[in-house]
């Protein structure tokens, strides 16, 4: 009876603070405040953007050429090892897994005041396999995605690169990058208390949608044959660079387009700037002779001459407009044909003169020069081609030969394209195809025709007097394949000197463009090499050979049927009335 | 008159008792409950399971284009030559020399009358 007044007391205050306990949670749970169901909406919610995977780029048979694969970012809790593993254990297991230094990781590691560090980033799933199955506590793995590109450097200034934030920077990538990247995907739900997602409570769910493949109008096994053709030509002759285009001659689709130095397109960070370059499309030079083959196709085509008509080549000098013009040999008297063939620099600049100012200028345009191509790459130069206005008067003279004026790589094969294929310019195409995520093709380049500089009959004309340049007398006879006969043209030229002005005596841009079948072309194919330093500086000795061995792969790969090779084109000088060349067999 | 008042003094006589009614109320209360519990739970395991086969999915999808990609690798022009040189396979294209050609012309009739044959 003592104590019952303290007891009575003691149950009250229990029993109210009980209820005032209950009271509260009745309230919490029936009757929440805004405010605490504010917290409670944002401590569960669960917001996940995703990111669409980036289409892929595929050469024109569907082989893959660039892809988002799964990679992992390497990671630790520190705090977590320090408190629950053994620091040795994982350092020693990171540094030999990752090959890195062993004090760089303890260093990460020995932070017990972070919960989180990344150790290495973009890991391949393959590498971190072993780390994975050691089942280290404290190491998470993040998923990430990465470009890559299976063929390494295969192609790799076609193909460019994406970023490590999945941006195209350079090739295709940078210019179908708006068509590639993937669509985000979002998902609203909420998060239990081991924060993985409640199925149930899921109220958006928007599935990422991956990117447009890419489908290129390059053959991988072209490109590689291409680029291996360089790689020798790099060892025999040691250019400073050296690149190539083979194109289809009928629809203007480059099969191949390969540039030394290159690079590894999986490791494109470490590369200079410089091996990045595209030459085949942003490098330009003086061609020299290779723009023999434009002019003379003008000169035939306008009438100005005739394929028989003869010109004096003044035995190697020619003194005109306060210089003196030379060859690289002496010749007398040639038939334009043989101005070709021989390659002979008075003989261009008096077919030149005969056309005159206007002409030459409208026929090289018509040509394409001084004009990009319109190729889907980015950073195409359009090289320079003066107005005549700006011209003095022995340019006329040195445009025949292939100084004054600044070209492409991409120009030229397109101009000799012209010349194959029936007087008709191709747009050169580099996209065969874009095809979506649902199978769909949304994009499908066809051939476009740019301009047609000379009729199918003076296209004709010129094939047969290309053909003879690698016939046994003519410049480029490294470049002729047995089997098929092979119209082209050599070019060597003297680099400008941009420091004191005039050119270079020591520096030469060697080059061969040509196609074939000559009565039926099929491909034409460019090489050219920037400063060989070593065994020659003709294009017909640098560079014929690397045309023939590309070409040689080629016509075999793509099955183009020989058309005989005992077929010899002759020009009849004697009977050069008749205006026409004669074919023996 | 009468009839209807018999009608309802046999209607007050069948009337249910008060427990057997809240017994039925709440064991139609508890089925609900346990039906709804039930279907929670179900509800829970099948979003559970779609979790667990949409990571199945995401990691099979992933291990795919991965082994696509070290086959496209594997598969490069390169690889292909060091792989042929690694066996000591020489593969060369043939020389002209090793070449037959045939011609159209060249075949007599009589050999495409036996072809044909």
């Amino acid at each position: 009876m003592k104590y019952k007044g303290r007891t009575v007391f003691s149950s009250v205050v229990i029993t109210t603070v009980f209820v005032g306990l209950g009271v509260r949670l009745a309230f919490l749970h029936l009757r929440p405040s805004p405010e605490i169901m504010a917290r409670i909406e944002t401590a569960r919610r669960l917001e996940q953007e995703t990111r669409g995977p980036r289409g892929r780029i595929l050469d024109r048979n569907g082989n893959m050429l660039a892809v988002d694969i799964a990679a992992k970012h390497v990671c630790a809790d520190p705090k977590f090892i320090q408190q629950n593993g053994d620091i040795r254990a994982v350092c020693d297991a990171l540094s030999s897994q990752l090959s890195m230094d062993r004090n760089v990781i303890w260093a990460m590691l020995n932070q017990p005041d972070r919960q989180y560090v990344r150790i290495q980033k973009f890991m391949r799933e393959e590498t971190i396999q072993p780390l994975r199955a050691m089942n280290l506590k404290g190491l998470v793995f993040e998923d990430v995605p990465i470009r890559d590109y299976p063929k390494g450097v295969l192609g790799a200034h076609v193909i460019g690169y994406a970023n490590y934030e999945g941006v195209g920077s350079a090739g295709i990538e940078q210019r179908m990058n708006s068509v590639m990247q993937g669509v985000a995907g979002l998902r609203i739900s909420q998060k239990d208390g081991r924060r993985r997602e409640i199925y149930g409570t899921r109220t958006v769910n928007i599935e990422p949608q991956p990117g447009a493949d890419v489908y290129l109008t390059i053959d991988q096994q072209i490109q590689h044959f291409a680029e291996k053709a360089l790689d020798n030509l790099l060892a025999k002759y040691h250019p400073k660079a050296a690149w190539a285009i083979v194109q289809n001659v009928r629809t203007g689709e480059i099969l191949a387009m390969a540039s030394l130095p290159t690079f590894n397109l999986n490791r494109f960070s470490t590369a200079p700037a410089e091996w990045m370059r595209n030459r085949a499309i942003n490098y330009t030079y003086e061609p020299g002779s290779t723009m023999k083959a434009m002019v003379i196709a003008s000169a035939l085509d306008c009438g100005a001459v005739r394929t028989t008509d003869i010109f004096d080549c003044e035995n190697g000098a020619w003194f005109y407009g306060g210089t003196t013009l030379h060859d690289s040999h002496p010749y007398g008297r040639l038939t334009v044909a043989d101005i070709i063939k021989k390659s002979s620099n008075i003989g261009a600049a008096k077919v030149a003169l005969q056309m005159g100012n206007a002409k030459v200028y409208q026929s090289l345009r018509a040509f394409g020069f001084g004009d990009s191509t319109g190729l889907e790459l980015p950073g195409e130069d359009a090289g320079i081609l003066w107005k005549p206005d700006r011209w003095s008067k022995i340019s006329i003279t040195h445009i025949a030969m292939g100084h004054e004026v600044l070209v492409t790589s991409m120009q030229m094969l397109s101009a000799i394209g012209a010349i194959a294929n029936d007087g008709v310019r191709m747009r050169p195409l580099i996209i065969r195809k874009v095809v979506n995520s649902k199978g769909e093709t949304v994009l499908s380049p066809q051939p476009q025709v740019l301009g047609r500089p000379i009729r199918p009959e003076t296209s004709k004309q010129m094939r047969r007097l290309m053909a003879r340049v690698t016939q046994p007398g003519g410049t480029g006879t490294q470049a002729a394949l047995p089997g098929y006969l092979v119209a082209g043209k050599t070019g060597t030229a003297q680099k400008v000197n941009l420091e004191h002005g005039g050119y270079y005596h020591d520096k030469f841009m060697a080059s061969f463009v040509g196609f074939l079948p000559v009565e039926n072309p099929a491909i034409s194919i460019i090489v050219v090499a920037d400063e060989p330093q070593q065994g020659g500086y003709y294009g017909g000795t640098v560079c014929a050979p690397f045309f023939r061995e590309i070409a040689d792969q080629t016509v075999r790969y793509l099955r183009i049927p020989p058309e005989g090779f005992t077929t010899e084109y002759v020009t009849d000088i004697e009977n050069s009335g008749s205006g026409e060349e004669s074919i023996s067999d | 008159m009468i009839n209807r008042q018999r009608v309802r003094s046999h209607k007050a006589q069948v009337r249910i008792p008060f427990p057997v009614v809240l017994a039925n109320i709440l064991v139609f209360v508890a089925v609900f409950g346990l039906s709804y519990v039930w279907l929670c739970a179900r509800c829970d395991t099948l979003g559970q399971e779609i979790k667990r086969l949409e990571t199945v999915q995401r990691e099979t999808r992933r291990r795919m284009i991965n082994e696509q990609d070290r086959w496209s690798s594997q598969l490069a022009p390169a690889n292909l030559d060091r792989a042929l040189k690694r066996h000591n396979l020489a593969m060369h294209l043939p020389n002209e020399q090793q070449i037959v050609r045939v011609r159209n012309g060249a075949v007599s009739p009589s050999a495409t009358l036996a072809y044909n044959k």
